[in-house]
């Protein structure tokens, strides 16, 4: 069912799209290893600290089940006006997590940018 | 102009919290609260919120439908994962079971390997107030056809049928029971990833 160029630019927007949801867990512990964040300011700094535009209907539901594996907890914070916030922060388990996480990406991406190397230079 | 905005988030949130049914009312509760704080925090960035503000919010979350299931299936098995206890997975599958044909399936042979793995602890536990009826017999069924059946004993030995393992049904029945509870939950936790990692892949 292969129908030239549509078909190949459709697969390799589904392909960003899974590489983005794959590493969506660790931009959101990294999100947080500042400090605590609530739902709203992790989509925002995911938005400008990276190009990973992500569906807010992913977040929500990734940081409840972050939450559930023990990665992260939460806590409801009153502010003086408006809605509750609830705040996510890094448990020692998800810092430790976030951290390994990190450096199998690191030997990731060095190896993987090795292997791109002459695709960039024969442009 | 507000109230119609008001409005709208609430019918949203009326139909997520439908599709969190199944999850305790505390954990709907508070998903449904921290969605209400983010719809008008970010409907109300702009100043007032209008209802194509509100609009915008809504459909950056995706429908509500689409949104609890993601919450469920997503909780429902992270918790199985945690505690790997038989009814927490149980009880991840049955909802599972409801999204999915593969789900009942998975469902009907976790009930299965649970079912059999359970009679043969029960019938190692109960080898020895029943010493001379429970155990793994030989059954004549008619003709020259026998079956295997696993008896716990209540209901007397068995006519004409042959016991296999005598006293050694209690450690291998044991060994047996436990070993299809936990490969059992294994297998069914697996395949819980395998669905959640092809869910994770984009649809259509």
């Amino acid at each position: 069912m292969r129908d030239g160029i549509t078909t190949d630019a459709e697969n390799t927007d589904k392909w960003e799209v899974q590489l983005r949801k794959g590493c969506l867990e660790l931009a959101i512990l990294a999100a947080l290893w500042g400090g605590k964040r609530y739902g709203l300011e992790i989509l925002q700094r995911l938005e400008s600290d990276s190009d990973l535009i992500v569906s807010e209907g992913t977040v929500y539901p990734l940081l409840t089940r972050l939450k559930s594996l023990g990665l992260v907890k939460s806590e409801w914070v009153e502010p003086e006006s408006g809605h509750p916030r609830k705040y996510y922060a890094l448990t020692p388990g998800g810092k430790k997590r976030a951290l390994e996480m990190a450096a199998i990406w690191a030997r990731f991406s060095t190896s993987m940018s090795r292997l791109l190397a002459p695709l960039a230079e024969g442009k | 102009m507000a109230s119609d905005a008001e409005e709208k988030i609430e019918s949203y949130l009326k139909r997520m919290q439908a599709g969190l049914r199944g999850l305790p009312s505390e954990e709907s509760r508070e998903i449904v609260t921290e969605l209400r704080s983010h719809i008008t925090e970010k409907a109300a960035a702009g100043g007032e919120m209008t209802v194509a503000a509100v609009e915008a919010a809504l459909a950056g979350l995706g429908s509500p439908e689409e949104l609890s299931n993601e919450y469920l299936t997503d909780q429902l098995l992270a918790r199985a994962e945690v505690s790997r206890s038989p009814a927490r997975v149980l009880a991840s599958l049955l909802r599972w079971s409801s999204l999915s044909a593969a789900g009942f399936f998975v469902l009907l042979g976790s009930v299965v390997g649970y079912f059999v793995g359970s009679a043969f602890v029960l019938c190692a536990l109960l080898k020895p107030f029943h010493p001379r009826a429970a155990g793994l017999w030989l059954l004549p069924t008619g003709g020259a056809d026998y079956e295997l059946s696993l008896r716990l004993g209540f209901a007397g030995a068995p006519e004409g049928g042959r016991e296999l393992l005598g006293w050694w049904i209690v450690p291998i029945g044991l060994g047996v029971g436990c070993l299809l509870v936990v490969v059992t939950t294994r297998v069914a936790l697996w395949c819980g990833r395998q669905y959640r990692r092809s869910r994770a892949l984009p649809r259509g």
